[in-house]
């Protein structure tokens, strides 16, 4: 059974890297592989198992940022490819507001959808909402933001809490245990970012020379991101060792506001970064020593995978997490931290900045553009 | 604006002016049910349209608060920072412990009123329109809260859930109970003395001072309610999240000013009423359900809640005009 799953997720995540760009890690996620416990939590789905054909409703967070809208686009694609099994996708967009997110949710259970997939904007606040969903025997899959209670029966993800570890470590690394780093967090209170934010903190507080100056919300977006980190450098300039960006999103206003602020290339502290070209263009141009921890957006269509199974009564991982390559610039791998790939090998030279390269959407995919037609 | 040697007349006016205004958006609310219906068979259930009344009712007491501001020409743009602050320190406060929410929530309340009043005070006192004051001490709240908490932040009591999302004999407790406090408002403002100043100083304050009206105690009173009843709409937006937000209230300083202006309360001041708003709240919620499930993007939800926002400004200036 569990064999079946597996064989679902490779498939998955090669769907994940099959883009026209430098191939990477292409396995079963190492959160797996390396999961030291004997039993890996499975979820039995035989009472969801209905016959199709399915209506799905999506409740959306938001598309706050360009993450969310590729996201957004790989669930519609996955949809459009399973047209065969899904009558309806109904989709909502909170907007990124909880109350909204609410009435949302509220609306798609009175179309009557035979499955809930959701990424909550805040963990705690749309648990009380999300938690009565699954009371009332409509099974409710997670993909990207989770609620702070289990009350769900899978959540698709990349492992936020390997992400912030790793990225705090390779820091600790890179900085021989010494310095000064500021955390460029995401979006308070959502899960990927509280789910980053805390593992790393507790690598940081091993090592009684890293000092974490201050942790500041960038909302994943590369204006605010460049705004927070300009405070940031007015406040305590020189002595910035490190950034901890828990996403990519907000990478590449950070390193421009250190450029802004007249940092000659040597001087920029390192960076942490995830799927967005911009920032691993900026790190090359500037020899800026950058890790890149993959959290691909093609966890979209994977996450409608898991809605099918879970409708089709097999048993899924109660948290199905996709695989994540990680990619680092040239000599600054650490004892820890190891590549796939070099940073120069993943990058689009010529790509848009704001490019999402582990979107998985195909070497012609333009998110201003894509339509695909979904049953809807 | 009103003429004292002609009371009847003017009576009938506003009785017209805010009736027509009534009609309409009662009128529109049924249009909105019919044509949902015929768009999704699903649309018209009971489940669904009482999903809708449970919604509104986090919008339907903000806005109740804010009607009371607009009837005296005035505007409370702290409603919005005023639910984060309350439902923040309630969740930070209470932590999940249900005896500790017996006196934080009334002492909360209680702060909340006095926040309000002292925003009357100030204005009075200043002689400065509401919109700055109100934007000052918004501004205020917005920074205290964020001090005490950037992030959500401890948590409601669980046995409280019941409130925002149980039903009694079918109804949604949380919006029935905001229903009743509509109903009471409004018996207020026609019964009791206060009720008919506020109408009296918003219709026009200088021959409100000279009937001998004290300004104070009309604003102290409209910016208090205001105050109370956005910590009370934060309170219960905390509880149906299981937490508290310091940026919980954001979107609904604006959203608390559109049910208002849309139920036919005139921005002039001393027309319309807390009905009107109970109807065109309901109207703004059964409205983002029907685009929702027309599949209507969020961001044309917006747009069209402001060209509503706009129709329903411009269609009762040119009720007044026309009666005028």
């Amino acid at each position: 059974m569990s064999a079946r799953t597996l064989a679902l997720g490779v498939a998955f995540a090669t769907l994940a890297s099959s883009t026209a760009f430098a191939q990477g890690y292409e396995g079963v996620p190492r959160t797996y592989l390396w999961n030291p416990d004997v039993e890996v939590c499975f979820k039995d789905t035989a009472e969801f198992a209905k016959e199709g054909p399915y209506t799905i409703g999506f409740s959306n967070a938001g598309l706050g940022d360009s993450w969310r809208v590729v996201m957004q686009h790989s669930v519609m694609r996955a949809a459009a490819e399973n047209s065969d099994q899904i009558e309806r996708l109904i989709i909502t967009d909170a907007g990124h507001d909880d109350a909204k997110q609410v009435a949302d949710i509220q609306d798609l259970v009175s179309q009557e959808i035979d499955l809930l997939l959701v990424s909550a904007n805040t963990q705690q606040a749309l648990d009380p909402a999300i938690s009565r969903v699954m009371r009332r025997g409509i099974p409710v899959v997670m993909v990207d933001r989770r609620i702070a209670s289990d009350n769900f029966v899978t959540f698709v993800t990349a492992s936020d809490a390997m992400m912030g570890r790793m990225f705090a470590q390779w820091i600790v690394e890179k900085l021989d245990g010494e310095g000064n780093v500021i955390m460029l967090a995401g979006q308070a209170g959502s899960s990927p970012s509280e789910n980053r934010e805390g593992p790393a903190r507790q690598v940081f507080a091993q090592y009684p020379g890293i000092n974490v100056l201050e942790t500041v919300y960038s909302d994943w977006s590369p204006v605010k991101g460049k705004q927070v980190m300009q405070a940031m450098i007015a406040k305590y300039g020189e002595d910035i060792d490190a950034v901890w960006s828990a996403h990519g999103l907000q990478t590449p206003g950070s390193i421009e506001a250190f450029l802004e602020a007249g940092y000659a290339s040597d001087d920029i502290p390192i960076h942490t970064n995830s799927d967005v070209n911009g920032g691993l263009q900026l790190a090359l141009e500037h020899g800026i020593p950058m890790l890149e921890v993959g959290y691909p957006p093609a966890m979209g269509g994977v996450s409608l995978g898991v809605a099918l199974d879970v409708l089709q009564g097999n048993p899924v991982p109660c948290i199905y997490e996709i695989n994540a390559q990680i990619a680092v610039t040239e000599g600054d791998e650490t004892a820890s931290v190891k590549a796939d790939l070099w940073v120069r090998d993943m990058v689009v030279a010529d790509g848009a900045a704001d490019l999402l390269i582990t979107g998985g959407m195909g070497p012609d995919y333009d998110p201003t553009t894509y339509s695909v037609d979904y049953p809807n | 604006m009103s003429n004292p040697a002609l009371p009847g007349r003017s009576n009938l006016r506003r009785a017209l002016s805010s009736n027509g205004a009534l009609l309409a958006v009662i009128a529109l609310l049924i249009l909105l049910v019919l044509v949902g219906a015929g768009l999704n068979d699903r649309f018209a259930t009971v489940s669904n349209l009482t999903n809708v009344f449970e919604q509104s009712a986090g919008l339907g007491l903000v806005s109740l608060g804010q009607t009371l501001t607009v009837l005296t020409a005035g505007i409370d743009l702290s409603v919005g920072s005023m639910m984060s602050l309350i439902s923040t320190l309630a969740s930070g406060l209470i932590d999940g412990d249900l005896a500790r929410a017996a006196w934080v929530i009334p002492a909360l309340l209680v702060l909340a009123a006095a926040i309000g009043g002292g925003n009357g005070l100030l204005i009075h006192w200043l002689g400065v329109h509401p919109l700055i004051v109100t934007l000052g001490t918004g501004t205020v709240m917005q920074g205290v809260v964020l001090l005490y908490s950037l992030t959500p932040t401890g948590a409601m009591p669980f046995e409280l859930e019941w409130i925002a999302y149980d039903r009694f004999l079918g109804l949604p407790i949380g919006a029935t109970i905001t229903v009743l406090l509509f109903v009471l408002v409004a018996l207020m403002l026609r019964y009791t003395t206060i009720g008919r100043d506020v109408y009296a100083y918003g219709d026009d304050p200088e021959a409100a001072r000279l009937m001998g009206i004290s300004q104070r105690k009309v604003l102290i009173f409209v910016y208090a309610m205001s105050g109370f009843f956005a910590g009370l709409a934060g309170l219960y937006l905390s509880i149906r999240f299981g937490i508290g937000d310091p940026y919980q209230g954001q979107n609904y300083t604006l959203a608390s000013i559109t049910p208002v202006v849309v139920g036919g309360t005139m921005l002039t001041g001393g027309r319309g009423g807390v009905i009107g708003t109970l109807f065109g709240v309901l109207l703004v919620s059964l409205l983002n359900n029907l685009l929702n499930f027309l599949q209507v993007s969020t961001h044309l939800q917006l747009v069209v809640q402001g060209l509503i926002i706009i129709a329903a400004v411009s269609i009762y200036i040119e009720r007044k005009r026309g009666l005028a």
